[in-house]
């Protein structure tokens, strides 16, 4: 097990204390002028205490990524903006299919390639396919795949293996399957939030 | 007000509705469970911010907003992970889908795995 450094204890204590901020109603008090400092202390002592012990758990990446200002808007603005308009669309979909005797249902599992390199982003895009309906990402498997066009062999030679490199896949069971054919399997079912996804985490 | 709170737990009970009815009429738990996010992302979001608007415009309390808006992110962060574990574990336990399944690339896979 990987030790927790320091600079992602005070990470992990930062979100903690905002999240008590939030809940506790330490936040409102303090927007409307009368800080409640025990309250502040208490909530001080307990993210740190949780931090301490957590942290290992909870962050393996760079630990002060997300609180770029930058990459903090984007999420927001991933949040707000993207992901509902897909909620919402499959949502009625589903909600349609449900209802609706006519409109068939035609489920399958395809297999899908990502291109998200980094691992809180493969877990957000996964989440984001799992929460939307008709789509749950059943598996996350890592292979290799060979890069570029094979090379013509010459003359008493063999063919040298193609360079390969590793690339992620998601198997997806979908209850609507449109097209067998990864690339497209994978537009259709995340294409614009693999975008907004990679806009937070490349 | 009243309307907007209203019109959105009427959108959350319809989804809700429907997810229900897809229960009942899919063919194998795998499109059940496809079914099943219906009610808990709309169905359920839909209730939280009827609460919230409700809260911030009915009864005047921040800490009440804030306190519901936390509960619907945490409930939109912890509820794939359930739904994708459920689903795993159910394909690994042996449930298998039904045979009109179109394409079926796991189980290719896994099988070569073997």
């Amino acid at each position: 097990m990987k030790k927790a450094s320091i600079p992602a204890v005070i990470s992990t204590a930062l979100i903690c204390f905002i999240f008590w901020l939030l809940i506790s109603g330490g936040l409102v008090a303090l927007c409307q002028g009368a800080p409640d400092v025990r309250n502040l202390v208490v909530g001080l002592l307990v993210s740190v205490f949780v931090g301490l012990f957590s942290a290992r758990f909870f962050i393996h990446e760079s630990p002060f990524y997300l609180w770029n200002p930058a990459k903090l808007l984007q999420l927001l603005f991933y949040c707000i903006c993207i992901f509902p308009i897909e909620l919402i669309k499959a949502n009625l979909d589903v909600a349609l299919r449900a209802l609706n005797p006519v409109l068939p249902i035609n489920p399958g599992i395809v297999k899908v390639p990502v291109d998200v390199q980094s691992e809180y982003g493969q877990a957000m895009l996964a989440n984001s396919i799992t929460l939307t309906p008709g789509t749950i990402t059943m598996d996350i498997v890592e292979e290799e795949v060979p890069v570029g066009e094979a090379s013509p062999a010459k003359e008493g030679e063999e063919a040298a293996p193609l360079p390969t490199k590793p690339q992620t896949f998601y198997y997806i069971h979908w209850i609507n399957v449109a097209s067998e054919d990864p690339k497209e399997a994978g537009d259709a079912i995340k294409g614009t939030l693999e975008k907004g996804v990679r806009r937070i985490f490349d | 007000m009243r309307i907007v709170v209203d019109v959105l737990i009427v959108i959350s009970i319809f989804f809700a509705f429907a997810g229900v009815v897809g229960m009942l009429r899919m063919p194998d738990s795998f499109t059940r469970m496809q079914s099943s996010t219906n009610i808990a992302t709309m169905g359920v979001l839909g209730v939280i911010l009827g609460g919230a608007v409700y809260a911030a415009l009915g009864l005047h309390e921040p800490v009440m907003v804030v306190k519901l808006l936390v509960l619907g992110v945490f409930y939109i962060i912890t509820n794939p992970i359930s739904g994708h574990a459920i689903c795993r574990g159910a394909y690994k336990h042996g449930v298998r889908p039904k045979e009109e399944m179109k394409c079926h690339k796991y189980g290719e896979d896994m099988v070569e795995e073997k």
